[in-house]
């Protein structure tokens, strides 16, 4: 089955030049005292424009919460973070939430679709809501890759898992943002669906130089990825290249998982 | 479960007082009427019981028999101590100082002292003729002289005058400020024209109890009279008195009503609410062996339980506000208020029918809740939109009740019969209720998408989401619904009836001013003078003269200048003015004279030295008043002696007060010019049942808006709640690229769109029901005149939707306070 290529109007983004997003002196702490957790107890780590990364870790490692802190939607106690040349530590609300329109894209494990919405109205919204319109060209060369033609009326709850899915990527890939953040893609999903999911956003990478940074628990979906970057206890405790799952298993267990 | 149920409770306390608001207030309600009610009998019967205090026994008769032949018998019984008749009158005093006479209600005082009531104020009660205790209200001193008009019993004038020795305290009377009363010994009573006394108060002789005086007075008495305890008579007076007092208690509990069912609309979609958030909490429990029975009961335990609380807020809440109201409003007016008398029957219905209403409310929230099936509880969350079935016995059974009404209603309102309209009425807005929930999301969408063409995205989704849960929205605008009909029928229906009322008044009454003398004629400059005067916009000369009638006996006539009459005149639909040749014949005199329209009058002069002809007219016979009415040349030919006997005036229209100011203006002129002339300002006749109508509208509509107020609170309760719903979604749309700004305009959107829909289709269906009403009660009057507020009607459409988006403000800035993350990892 031939697989339509996603054709990328203007100049093809440079792999592995800039760093898409990179954090440093990263701190998260809840609560005070003795009662204090410390959710990133310092975390400097850099991610490569045009790469696939996964983040694993044990559960309580910090990983969904440095995921927030690079991707804006929190607040860091302490540290840096830039999304390109941007310091997003300095930012406020407003100027965080218009970020998000345009230079960062969410799939998220759940709950990724406004129920009131249907598939083209979700997959536009965070461009309207910056009162852009989306390039047609663009949008069909997505939707096509994305196999969501027959889809575009429906509902969410008319959709199975693994459509919603794909309409989250669609989103997420529109606006070509700087960085596409996902938050255990595939955890509410079938093998296959997973496998497709995981695909989908590998040949995004691949094909339209797009940066993905993936959060996961699963060994085998962080092998879809060019690099791992493993988190334990708040802290960087790895980081592998052109991963397995084999070699990411082995990592985890090094880490006392 | 009871532990659930007290858990949950706990938990939940703060959310389940804020939904049940609704019930404090409409129990507020409720029982601020019945304690006002009570508080008001009270004080009443107080007043009037102090009259009888002393009073073993009350003798009266209801045929106006004499009493004054049993007072001597009465006075030798062994147990009677004193018998005191009462004797009433009324005389015209001048209080020195005070300008002109007014009405002085007169009252005989007890000569024996322990039946003596009377409270004073200042000085002391009349010992003997020529001294006169009187009110406050006659504004007189103790000292003054006071000069009284009376006709003694051949119908003679005589005046007299008389002391003022001291000033009696009414407080707590209702009508004591109506006019003034004064207090004499029985002779000058008798000696004023009172004839018989009304009533015979005995005291017990020393010893003697009650119950003995009242059988010995009763075995003494003849004829057709009634003897009672001082308490039972003062019991009869007060219910008398009170008796519009009741009605108005009457028509408050029906607001009272309404604010209920209002309340119970609101209670029970908050339930839906509530109930629909702990789907998951709920499957849980069934998960872990909980019968549905036990679910069910569960949930209706907490229903009772904040019936219970908010009733009892309720309770306070009423008793507080009588108290307020009782003393703002003091023991001088109308409805003398002092103090509070709570009732017991008011706290327990206040109770009862608050946690009935709440309890009811939750009945088919919790047989929802108990179609949760285990397995939800296990599903990863999905908060599925709460597809409502299509309720097609709901559709049937509204529309089966509202056709039926709306036919009624209308034949109602075309035959002027209210007992027609008005179960027609009942019914068709039941049916509207009914169909409100298929009616109102359809409506709101449309709205939704025409806000969305130039709200943005915010209020795009803001439609999308009041339509996605039906039963939510149509739940809310129903209550909203319920509220603003109810008003703007009101309003529409007031006017309607005042607009109609005005131009009967201005057929039976079209003149603004009429100026006549009682002797004698007017001076002839004073028409000019009067045209002059600051307010008066026209003036017509009416001369007054005699004429002899078809049966040559001498009969007063009118004579007016037709056109110079109708400019002056309102209207000349019953008072139609005589052409030359014509003859405006009042029916009264008509009918004596056997005419009917059309018909030849001959009239000749009165004086036969004058040798007037005779001439004919053609009769017009006039619904009016006045004399018979010839045109003013006509009169002159057949009364050479007629002189100007009215002139009536017509004053600039504009605010009442000015033109009050202009009959002012135009009695001082007149006084000056010709001191024997009477002013009727008939204008102030229609000021006056304007001022009424304005009043009685604007505490009708105050009372409705407690129903609306109420419909508002669930609105914010609606939006509060589905905020809380919506965490997640919120969340996301924070993600997404939504500011916080564009969170509260959504949630705003929101608002507007369900109160405004809801408001704009009250007034319509309101303001319906306002112009059939009024039709179908002003039907019989005579022609009706229909009249649409639209100042006001669209100050209840703006000011309902205000106070949605008011309502939706707290409820959007918690929404938007949450960040993105601790929405979407909720």
């Amino acid at each position: 089955m031939s697989v339509p290529v996603m054709t990328v109007p203007g100049e093809p983004r440079a792999a592995g030049t800039t760093a898409a997003v990179r954090a440093a002196g990263l701190r998260k702490t809840y609560g005070t005292g003795e009662t204090a957790v410390h959710a990133l107890a310092g975390v400097d780590v850099t991610f490569a424009a045009g790469e696939f990364t996964a983040i694993m870790g044990p559960s309580g490692s910090g990983k969904s919460t440095l995921m927030h802190c690079l991707a804006g939607l929190d607040t860091a106690t302490a540290g840096e973070v830039w999304l390109g040349d941007t310091p997003l530590t300095s930012l406020r609300d407003d100027q965080l939430t218009t970020l998000r329109r345009k230079r960062i894209g969410f799939v998220f494990q759940s709950f990724n679709l406004l129920p009131v919405l249907d598939a083209r109205e979700n997959i536009v919204l965070p461009m309207q809501l910056g009162g852009l319109r989306p390039d047609p060209t663009w949008f069909d060369a997505v939707i096509a890759r994305l196999g969501l033609r027959e889809r575009l009326g429906h509902r969410p709850h008319e959709l199975s898992g693994g459509q919603q899915q794909r309409v989250a990527i669609a989103r997420a890939l529109l606006p070509r943002p700087d960085v596409v953040f996902a938050d255990e893609p595939t955890g509410n999903l079938d093998s296959r669906s997973g496998a497709e999911v995981l695909g989908l956003l590998r040949s995004s990478v691949k094909e339209t130089g797009q940066t993905v940074v993936m959060v996961t628990h699963d060994p085998s979906a962080a092998a879809y990825a060019d690099r791992v970057v493993l988190l334990a206890d708040g802290r960087l405790a790895g980081d592998l290249a052109d991963p397995t799952a084999e070699s990411v298993l082995d990592a985890l267990r090094g880490l006392g998982a | 479960m009871r532990t659930v149920v007290l858990a949950q409770l706990r938990t939940h306390a703060a959310r389940l007082i804020a939904s049940s608001l609704a019930v404090v207030i409409a129990v507020g309600f409720v029982v601020a009427t019945l304690v006002l009610n009570e508080t008001s009998r009270s004080t009443v019967l107080e007043t009037v019981g102090a009259r009888y205090v002393g009073s073993a026994a009350v003798v009266t008769s209801s045929s106006g028999e004499s009493l004054a032949g049993d007072v001597a018998t009465l006075d030798a019984l062994d147990s009677v101590g004193a018998v005191a008749p009462t004797y009433e009158t009324g005389v015209q005093v001048e209080v020195p100082g005070r300008g002109g006479s007014q009405y002085l209600s007169v009252q005989s005082v007890a000569d024996a002292p322990q039946l003596r009531w009377e409270q004073l104020s200042t000085g002391r009660l009349p010992r003997g003729t020529g001294e006169i205790a009187v009110s406050d209200r006659a504004r007189a001193q103790v000292g003054d002289v006071l000069t009284v008009s009376t006709y003694d019993a051949d119908g003679e004038a005589m005046t007299s005058e008389i002391t003022v020795t001291g000033l009696v305290d009414l407080r707590g009377d209702p009508e004591a400020g109506l006019y003034a009363r004064g207090f004499v010994p029985e002779q000058t009573a008798r000696e004023w024209g009172a004839t018989h006394p009304t009533e015979l108060r005995i005291a017990a002789g020393p010893g003697f109890e009650s119950d003995q005086v009242v059988r010995d007075v009763t075995a003494a008495v003849t004829g057709d009279v009634v003897v009672r305890t001082g308490e039972e008579q003062a019991e009869e007076t007060a219910a008398d008195m009170m008796g519009n007092a009741t009605a108005l208690a009457s028509v408050l509990l029906v607001f009272g009503t309404v604010a209920v069912v209002v309340a119970g609309l609101v209670i029970a979609n908050t339930f839906a609410v509530l109930l629909a958030q702990r789907t998951r909490e709920l499957a849980l429990l069934r998960c872990v062996g909980a019968t549905a029975r036990q679910v069910r009961r569960s949930v209706l335990g907490e229903a009772l339980v904040t019936g219970l609380v908010s009733s009892g807020l309720g309770v306070a809440a009423g008793i507080g506000l009588a108290a307020l109201i009782s003393a703002l409003v003091g023991s001088n007016s109308a409805i003398p208020l002092s103090g509070v008398a709570v009732p017991f029957h008011a706290v327990l219905a206040g109770m009862v029918v608050g946690t009935l209403v709440t309890v009811l409310a939750a009945l088919a929230p919790a047989r929802a809740a108990t179609r949760v099936a285990p397995l939800a509880a296990l599903r990863p969350v999905d908060p599925a939109p709460l597809r409502s079935r299509p309720g097609v016995l709901r559709l049937v059974l509204g529309l089966l009740v509202a056709v039926p009404g709306t036919a009624l209603l209308v034949g109602g309102a075309v035959m002027g019969e209210v007992l027609v309209a008005l179960p027609g009425g009942v019914l068709s807005f039941l049916g509207i209720v009914l169909l409100a929930q298929r009616a109102v999301p359809p409506v709101v969408a449309a709205a939704g998408r025409l806000a969305g063409r130039f709200g943005g995205v915010p209020a795009r989704l803001a439609a999308g989401n009041a339509t996605r849960n039906p039963r939510r929205t149509a739940a809310t605008a129903t209550a909203l619904l319920i509220g603003v009909t109810l008003t703007s029928a009101f309003v529409v229906g007031a006017a309607s009836t005042r607009a109609t009322a005005q131009a009967g008044l201005a057929a039976e009454f079209p003149t603004d001013v009429v100026v006549e003398g009682f002797s004698g004629e007017l001076p002839g400059t004073l028409v000019s003078t009067l045209t002059g005067t600051e307010g008066v916009e026209r003036s017509a000369s009416v001369l007054a003269g005699t004429v002899a009638g078809p049966d040559g006996e001498p009969v007063g006539a009118f004579g007016v200048d037709r056109d110079e009459a109708a400019a002056t005149l309102r209207s000349t639909e019953d008072l139609v003015l005589p052409g030359p040749g014509q003859a405006s014949v009042p029916e009264w005199l008509a009918e004596s004279w056997a005419l009917r329209d059309g018909d030849r009058l001959a009239l000749g002069g009165v004086n036969p030295d004058q040798e007037v002809p005779v001439r004919e007219f053609t009769v017009r016979v006039i619904d009016a008043d006045n004399p018979l009415l010839l045109d003013s040349a006509e009169l002159r030919t057949l009364a050479p002696d007629a002189s100007l006997g009215q002139v009536w005036l017509r004053l600039a229209d504009g605010d009442p007060e000015r033109q009050l100011d202009a009959v002012d203006r135009i009695t001082d002129v007149v006084a000056e010019a010709s001191p024997d002339t009477q002013v009727t300002g008939l204008v102030t006749v229609r000021a006056e049942i304007d001022e009424i109508l304005d009043a009685l509208l604007l505490v009708v509509t105050g009372l409705l808006a407690v129903a609306v107020v109420i419909a508002l609170i669930g609105v914010g309760n609606t939006l509060a709640l589905s905020v809380v719903e919506r965490r997640q979604e919120n969340g996301l749309l924070r993600a997404l690229g939504l500011t916080r700004g564009q969170l509260r305009g959504l949630l705003a959107w929101e608002a507007v769109l369900v109160a405004g829909v809801a408001s704009v289709l009250g007034v319509v269906v309101g303001g319906s029901y306002g112009l059939i009403g009024a039709a179908s009660v002003l039907g019989e009057v005579g022609d009706i005149v229909l009249d649409i507020p639209w100042l006001q009607v669209g100050a209840i459409v703006v000011v309902a939707t205000l106070a949605g988006l008011l309502a939706s403000v707290l409820p959007a800035r918690r929404a938007a306070r949450t960040s993105p993350v601790a929405a979407i990892a909720a």
